[in-house]
């Protein structure tokens, strides 16, 4: 990205290339103003980029030649020409490193029309139940209530190394109704399998000399302490 | 310490794009400018080792889509149609810069790449890389191995064993029909492994991967020997580990070799800096301006302030380079062994192998030095997996954790905001297709044809390629329309079944352009017990 590129598009292909990247610009500022604050900002993100670490995949951008449409496609945030959803009554997790999972779900309209109409029903919410229980961790569930309008949310799980399931609930006066009911996932883990103390010299050395310190890989403490996020039932 | 073992392992992949009912498509140059850049420079590598009987050895993982778009005639022939508008450019270059001393020299450069190339695509291999690949693999200095069907990131698709088996039988099946023999290494994409994934690829008769260094030291339990030698699954499956040292003095963007001032400049191209008028007709649709190939500047150092690229110099810090990487591949190796017990350690080093020319101009040339400096020192020696695993049969027991090689170690690259509204679409995909392949088990004729062609799609919905486009912001709408299609074309399919209409000229049109994986089984997709 260049001044020259970016000089290319249209005011409001810059405007809405600024909404994308989360640029706060007030309307109808000079053309010029609104270049430098790109500019700027994709200075920024090519710093954080640079400084995030794992450049592989970084490198790998390079083998799709870019064309001046990578900006005007930036720009457009096109939504989706396919249906959003299969009217179904679901809800599926995904697990995508130890802290954070990717729920999605949905209601079947007839399902949802039925709910809407008990004067009971009050919310849609998520339950995330802790399934395998390693030694030190605790077993237990939280709830997340969501939006009528949400179909997907990031959850954050409170250990690496375990697995879950995410049921999804709606609320009807002081009960809960099960509406569908996840496959169990289970979180990477983030520290070593063993302590240093399990491991020999030679192995703890072998393990820093293949890059511990750089990968910021910390091996199982000697007692693992379960980590507890509010709102957890213990 | 005898000495230690280095493992060079390429990984050759672009997604599948073919678009017949366009004359040119813009996004076809992935393959024309890797073709070019890449792999060609690279068989001529090959070529002049074995002229000077150098002994080289390395893997190569090429992907199941590049492996149906080197072999398409199409295709082909459109990449020698863009190589003639290549060397008109590069013509009409040389008499631009007939009076610039430092500009001259390249454009004769880039003449002399396009012609070379034109001359050993049309004659010297009349157009059949795969062959060219095969003749090393035969001669046992290329291990190659197979990579998942569609470059599906696996992690994702865990919960779907369907999936994860269609996206590996495909692989293996291309493989044979392109090589005539069963692979034995499994390339995974974007190294993303998980637990569990050993047992589908054994199931299949592969016996090998690449895991990142962070997957193998979260295994369960901790590797005895770091990364210096690969683990076993219990299955018998073997996980090299990827070597952080010997890849960040290639990969890292700041520090890496291909970092120095003196390289060839990726971003400066006369495809953005010269008039409309001149370059029309050799960028997209005579008017997108796009990457050319002709690029005259030396990286030199940050801002737009450059340096004409010198080929003499750049040449010299090659030489820097590899003796830099071998220097501290032997100190490493001797700072290993003292804790192995007399095993000696083995570095596994793997690079995306579109990088090697087309980003690092100089790539080609890097691993062709390097064989031939490694081939003066004892201390280090160039292995294939393949035949490591053979020596040294006997590994650690220990399963890598799920992880890969993207942004933070884990699938963050490939679900997050931008590209999260894919998955609700394929996994419905897998659930229909596996609903499918159950009501309609044994089929033949029209019926075999469209199932196999939902198969497909199935297959292309899953790349990677389009979330982690989707998330770079390149060709987004490109990306999208992909996924898209493949749902599209999917759905219909599927109503149509289940409506038992099924129309044979669209069938037919999507068959020819979604023309790969031609031996496909979509009986793969039954339910796994």
């Amino acid at each position: 990205m260049n001044v020259e590129r970016l000089n290319g598009l249209s005011i409001d292909a810059l405007y809405a290339l600024a909404d994308k990247m989360g640029l706060d610009l007030p309307i109808e500022l000079e053309r010029v103003f609104v270049v430098e604050a790109l500019l700027e900002a994709f200075e920024e993100d090519s710093e954080e980029r640079k400084a995030s670490g794992d450049a592989a995949v970084h490198i790998e951008e390079k083998k799709y030649s870019g064309s001046e449409l990578d900006e005007i496609d930036a720009s457009l945030d096109a939504a989706p020409c396919i249906e959003s959803r299969y009217n179904e009554t679901v809800v599926h997790v995904i697990a995508r490193d130890p802290e954070w999972a990717f729920v999605f779900w949905d209601v079947k309209d007839d399902a949802f029309d039925e709910l809407r109409a008990n004067p009971a029903f009050s919310c849609l919410f998520l339950r995330v139940v802790k399934e395998s229980v390693p030694e030190g961790k605790t077993a237990g569930s939280f709830e997340v209530v969501v939006g009528e309008d949400d179909d997907r949310w990031y959850l954050h799980l409170p250990d690496e190394g375990c697995s879950y399931h995410v049921d999804l609930y709606a609320r009807l006066g002081n009960r809960s109704r099960l509406l569908a009911h996840s496959a169990v996932v289970r979180t990477p883990r983030a520290l070593m399998a063993d302590s240093l103390a399990k491991l020999d010299a030679d192995a703890a050395t072998l393990a820093t000399l293949s890059g511990l310190a750089s990968l910021e890989i910390a091996p199982a403490p000697e007692h693992h302490p379960s980590r507890i996020l509010g709102g957890f039932d213990e | 310490m005898d000495r230690g073992y280095v493992a060079l392992v390429l990984n050759a992949h672009l997604p599948f794009v073919r678009q017949p009912d366009y004359p040119s498509f813009l996004e076809e140059r992935w393959l024309f400018e890797s073709l070019s850049e890449t792999y060609l420079p690279l068989l001529r590598v090959f070529a002049r080792l074995e002229a000077d009987r150098i002994p080289w050895k390395l893997n190569l993982a090429v992907s199941p889509t590049l492996e149906a778009m080197l072999g398409d005639s199409m295709l082909q022939q459109r990449y020698v149609d863009w190589l003639g508008a290549q060397i008109e450019l590069a013509e009409r270059e040389v008499a631009r810069c007939a009076d610039d001393a430092a500009f001259r020299p390249l454009a004769a450069m880039y003449h002399e790449l396009y012609t070379k190339n034109r001359e050993d695509f049309s004659v010297l291999y009349a157009g059949n890389i795969v062959g060219a690949l095969d003749f090393y693999f035969k001669k046992g200095r290329i291990d190659l191995m197979t990579s998942g069907a569609t470059n599906a990131f696996m992690p994702i698709y865990r919960d779907y064993p369907e999936a994860i088996a269609a996206q590996i039988e495909a692989a293996v099946v291309s493989f044979r029909a392109a090589f005539g023999r069963s692979p034995s290494g499994f390339w995974m994409p974007q190294l993303g492994w998980y637990p569990g994934v050993e047992e589908p690829l054994s199931a299949y008769g592969l016996q090998y991967t690449v895991v990142s260094t962070r997957g193998a030291l979260l295994g369960d339990p901790t590797p005895r020997m770091g990364s210096y030698a690969p683990v076993s699954c219990p299955n018998g499956f073997t996980a090299f580990i990827r070597d952080v040292a010997a890849t960040d003095a290639v990969w890292s963007e700041t520090n890496g070799f291909p970092a120095d001032p003196v390289y060839r400049d990726f971003y400066r191209d006369i495809g953005f800096d010269l008039p409309l008028d001149y370059i029309g007709p050799y960028v997209e649709q005579q008017q997108i301006r796009t990457f050319t190939g002709f690029k005259y500047w030396a990286i030199t150092g940050p801002g737009d302030r450059k340096v004409p690229y010198d080929a003499e110099r750049a040449s010299l810090r090659v030489e820097d380079h590899v003796e830099s990487f071998l220097r501290d591949r032997v100190l490493q190796a001797k700072a290993a062994a003292a804790h192995m017990g007399g095993r000696e350690p083995l570095m596994v080093a793997p690079y995306d192998a579109e990088l090697f020319g087309h980003w690092w101009y100089e790539g080609p040339q890097w691993i062709e030095t390097l064989f031939r400096l490694a081939h003066h020192t004892d201390e280090l020696q160039f292995v294939t997996l393949s035949e490591y695993m053979r020596a040294n049969p006997e590994n650690f027991e220990s399963v890598p954790e799920f992880t890969s090689w993207g942004d933070g170690g884990y699938g963050g690259v490939w679900l997050e905001k931008s590209n999260d509204w894919i998955y609700r679409h394929v996994f419905k995909m897998i659930e229909r297709m596996t609903e499918l392949a159950e009501r309609f088990p044994n089929e033949s004729g029209l019926r075999e044809r469209v199932l196999n062609q939902a198969a497909r799609e199935v297959l292309l919905a899953q790349a990677s390629d389009w979330p982690f486009l989707l998330r770079a912001g390149k060709s987004g709408s490109f990306a999208r329309k992909q996924i898209e299609d493949a749902v599209t074309n999917f759905n219909r399919i599927y109503e149509m079944l289940c409506a038992n209409t099924v129309g044979t000229e669209w069938l037919t049109r999507l068959e020819k352009r979604n023309n790969i994986f031609p031996s496909i089984n979509y009986r793969v997709f039954r339910r796994k017990r």
